[in-house]
């Protein structure tokens, strides 16, 4: 039986294309091989609209525009730079212009009926627990603006270092440090005044 | 993935070694832990996952294949719309060029040819045509009226024709 599986196995393995030859090959009019492409990415880019939209639903809308945004410039694909920065450069651009349509429609009406913990609550010692985060960084992360919130997610959450965010956001490094530390203190800001007991862990240091 | 003992040993402050950052995104037992140790990781312990969009990812490639073999197919269409109206544009762009200048053609072919006259004659032959024009209005000889306004506008030569103005709330209309 085990021979039998032996000989059915192919004998060369096959090897996946990278990126660069998979636009190659779209550009050459394959559109299985983008179908390939948007299969590859799709959890990446899922995932950083989600982080940075905050609500599922809107992110897949968002990661659907950029993968069609995609196809219809794939011809400006620069290969000399690399996919992914110029994958993550349109997620940040079509997830940016989102946030600030999304934050002009809503921040009037959104601003009064955010929950605001009370400083009473802070006594309670607090035990860290993932969705409890998940939900704390979605509630405060709407004060950072688009730019700030893409930078802090793509820093933190994706672990992209300032100089690949700058080549990314086509800006300067120290803007994108800039966008940090300012994001970093809004944030502590936000959970001092709105979860009380995550701010305690910082003076408790 | 390390285990819990080797992640509270080797983790601290401001750690960016992978395989911390892989634990502590994964272990739950451990982000307590973590956040203790550096409140900065708090939110650090989102990221890394590649997450699914909602209805999975087949579903969410076959939306996207969809939605690009509707777009060029649109983009086909416009085209192939673009590609056979140039033509007839400029096809009805040439016949309303021809008939304007066929019309214009046509018309002074036709137009009585007035020979060209000195100024000073034309003027002259239009004095009679006019003072035929005023004779054929009616005249009033007498007009008598308290409420009436007379003006008599005054002329250069005794050849020039009369002209009184008559201001008067009663006059009639047909006069």
């Amino acid at each position: 039986m085990s021979a039998e599986l032996h000989v059915m196995m192919p004998t060369t393995p096959s090897v996946e294309p990278d990126d660069r030859q998979l636009v190659q090959t779209i550009r050459e009019g394959d559109a299985d091989a983008f179908e390939l492409l948007v299969r590859r990415k799709t959890s990446k880019v899922y995932a950083l609209c989600y982080r940075i939209i905050g609500n599922g639903e809107d992110a897949k809308d968002i990661a659907q525009l950029v993968f069609i945004k995609l196809w219809e410039n794939l011809e400006k694909y620069d290969a000399s730079y690399a996919f992914d920065t110029w994958l993550y450069r349109m997620v940040t651009n079509v997830a940016i212009d989102f946030m600030r349509n999304r934050q002009s429609r809503e921040n009037a009406v959104n601003s009064n009926l955010r929950l605001v913990k009370t400083a009473a609550d802070a006594e309670q010692t607090v035990v860290v627990q993932r969705k409890e985060v998940e939900h704390v960084f979605n509630d405060i992360s709407d004060v950072l603006s688009p730019k700030q919130k893409t930078i802090f997610v793509m820093n933190q959450m994706d672990d992209l270092p300032s100089a690949e965010i700058a080549k990314i956001l086509g800006c300067r490094e120290s803007t994108v440090r800039n966008h940090l530390f300012n994001a970093r203190k809004l944030m502590q800001q936000q959970l001092q005044k709105r979860y009380p007991e995550y701010a305690q862990l910082w003076r408790e240091r | 993935m390390i285990s819990c003992e080797a992640f509270r040993t080797r983790f601290h402050a401001s750690t960016e070694d992978p395989s911390l950052l892989d634990h502590l995104r994964a272990c739950d037992r451990c982000l307590d832990f973590a956040v203790d140790v550096d409140p900065d990781v708090l939110f650090r312990s989102l990221g890394g996952a590649e997450l699914v969009p909602p209805g999975g990812v087949d579903a969410f490639v076959s939306d996207v294949m969809r939605q690009v073999r509707v777009r060029d197919a649109e983009t086909a269409a416009a085209a192939r719309h673009r590609v056979i109206s140039w033509p007839r544009r400029l096809a009805i762009a040439a016949t309303i060029a021809a008939g304007l200048t066929g019309t214009l053609l046509t018309y002074r072919a036709n137009a009585p040819t007035v020979a060209p006259q000195p100024i000073a004659r034309i003027a002259h032959a239009s004095a009679p045509v006019a003072a035929k024009a005023l004779v054929t209005k009616p005249v009033v000889e007498t007009y008598d009226s308290q409420n009436a306004t007379i003006v008599e506008v005054p002329g250069e030569s005794s050849d020039d024709v009369k002209v009184v103005m008559i201001f008067d709330e009663n006059l009639p209309a047909d006069l």
